[in-house]
């Protein structure tokens, strides 16, 4: 039992510190996005865009992002193991060692340190420490697996242990490299070679970060806060099996139209295509799960986060594998449309599912009620709006951004200067910011929410303590 | 605490457990039958297809 408890505690302690590093990394991209229309926004040398820019994306995907998917995999693995972490302390270490890694790694890429590997950014001692994080998790992740007392391994864990085994192998080659001094180094990679290492993986990073653990999650709390069981379990682990196997080999559809062999290409963009069918496996395994009480959509505030959540995948799984076809590369690559592809998915499915994932973990962990289920409605309803402002402004900029770029004159030459096509996106730009301050309170409503169970919880823990 | 622990079989719809919609079923095929065209039509060594002709084609076009 004190085990559970100790355990709970790092759980709870990885979700705040997620939720911390996801203000960071909010706040930093609503500044940016004003730095977009007003470039007096930009302080140098600490606050100008380039260096914003990476800190919104680190804090966001390995402060906010993994963060969570540390502490959430750790809850995710007791129960369905049935014992505790095999290694409490040194998940309790991890937690501290995460919070001072992602610290240093903010106050590196403010310095400038950057070894301009998109998503890899970080300098050669940084990316040690986050190899024994990851080292640590795994330990952990493996150990306690192996110790299961529950011999069924339910399709979550199938979701953790790609994570852990994909991101180790992704990140380690990424970030091969000579050092030259404390915070500079040179990749192992270079011209071509370098390219498509880094998208493989880069657009891998999407995979087994905002995709493979953000579905454990799913495949684990809608049958829990719903109380139904998942549509087709044989469904759930083909999907499973299908993504892991094609999704390695895509990174290169960020290269169409490039130097890098046609064919190479090519197979990236027939494996991209392909994972539209594993994706929507897990899509309609949760509408089959809920469609026999699709009345708690309107009943049970989680219902709709999950639901809406796993929509978005939909969307998200569609309308990306379309992005790699070389005629509509062509048109949106490089333009504003992609910011407006990456938010859906971030935005409106990992955050969607992990902040319904928390207010589920939250209150359990104390053995009580959220604080207020009409809160966790308002923020519903405004990173909902907040998102698809965002989403949509950037779509419709982009294909105009891509027209204008492609405009040629009969004879042959450019119809738009590319300041005229920059100018345009004005006014798009200023309506993104506006979606970034709506889906900003929506988060603020649900920090609130979550602090409030927290306090509600921790004077119902000192009540029961005294009565004992 | 009552949470602590799952029974795996509440994950588990009884009925539906093995099922693979046939709509599903017909998408992955597709696609994949699709992968193998798609291949063929667009690799050098296979078809002659290659970027930098698809290239040049699209100049003269324009320029014609």
């Amino acid at each position: 039992m004190n085990t559970y408890h100790y355990d709970n505690q790092t759980v709870k302690s990885f979700i705040i510190s997620s939720i911390f590093w996801g203000v960071v990394g909010i706040v930093v991209g609503l500044w940016i996005s004003i730095q977009m229309w007003a470039p007096s926004w930009n302080v140098a040398p600490f606050f100008t865009f380039g260096r914003l820019r990476v800190v919104h994306t680190n804090s966001l995907a390995f402060g906010l992002g993994v963060g969570a998917i540390f502490g959430i995999s750790y809850y995710i693995l007791m129960r369905l193991t049935k014992r505790p972490l095999l290694f409490p302390r040194l998940a309790r270490f991890h937690l501290y060692l995460f919070n001072a890694a992602i610290a240093l790694a903010a106050l590196s890429l403010f310095a400038g340190m950057n070894q301009s590997l998109e998503y890899a950014e970080l300098e050669w001692p940084l990316d040690i420490g986050v190899v024994i994080l990851w080292v640590i998790f795994a330990v952990n992740v493996f150990g306690t697996l192996v110790k299961r007392k529950e011999e069924q391994m339910y399709i979550s864990l199938w979701y953790i242990i790609a994570t852990v085994v994909a991101v180790a192998v992704l990140y380690i080659v990424n970030n091969l490299s000579v050092p030259a001094g404390l915070f500079k180094s040179y990749s192992m990679f270079a011209g071509v070679n370098s390219a498509n290492v880094q998208w493989w993986y880069g657009h891998n990073a999407v995979g087994f970060v905002f995709t493979t653990p953000i579905l454990a999650m799913f495949y684990y709390f809608l049958p829990k806060s719903t109380g139904l069981p998942i549509y087709s379990h044989r469904l759930s682990i083909v999907a499973f099996w299908s993504l892991v196997f094609a999704y390695l080999w895509t990174g290169a559809h960020h290269l169409v139209y490039t130097p890098l062999p046609d064919w190479i290409q090519t197979l990236a963009i027939v494996f991209t295509i392909f994972l539209i069918a594993p994706s929507w496996g897990s899509v309609i395994n949760g509408f089959y799960t809920v469609a026999p009480e699709w009345e708690q959509m309107r009943t049970n505030y989680l219902t709709k986060f999950f639901i809406l959540g796993i929509t978005f995948y939909g969307l998200q799984t569609v309308q990306g594998p379309t992005q790699g076809l070389r005629v509509v590369s062509q048109l949106i690559h490089y333009t504003d449309w992609v910011p407006g592809h990456v938010h859906m998915g971030t935005l409106g499915w990992v955050t969607m599912t992990v902040t319904a994932s928390m207010y589920y973990i939250i209150p359990k962990i104390y053995d009580t009620e959220i604080y207020s289920v009409k809160v966790a409605n308002t923020h519903f309803y405004l990173v909902l709006v907040g998102q698809l402002i965002f989403s949509i402004t950037m779509w419709i900029t982009g294909i105009q951004q891509g027209a204008l770029w492609k405009a040629v004159n009969p004879d042959g030459t450019l119809q738009y200067s590319f300041m005229e096509g920059l100018i345009k996106n004005y006014p798009f730009w200023q309506m993104r910011t506006a979606g970034g301050v709506i889906f900003t309170i929506g988060m603020l409503y649900f920090i609130y929410n979550i602090f409030m169970t927290i306090r509600k919880g921790s004077a119902l823990e000192a009540s029961t303590a005294k009565g004992v | 605490m009552a949470d602590e622990l799952d029974n795996i079989e509440e994950f588990e719809a009884k009925d539906t457990s093995n099922k693979l919609p046939v709509g599903w079923l017909i998408l992955f095929w597709g696609l994949i039958a699709w992968g193998i065209i798609y291949f063929a039509a667009y690799t050098p060594a296979i078809s002659g297809w290659s970027q930098a002709k698809a290239f040049e084609e699209s100049t003269e076009k324009q320029t014609r």
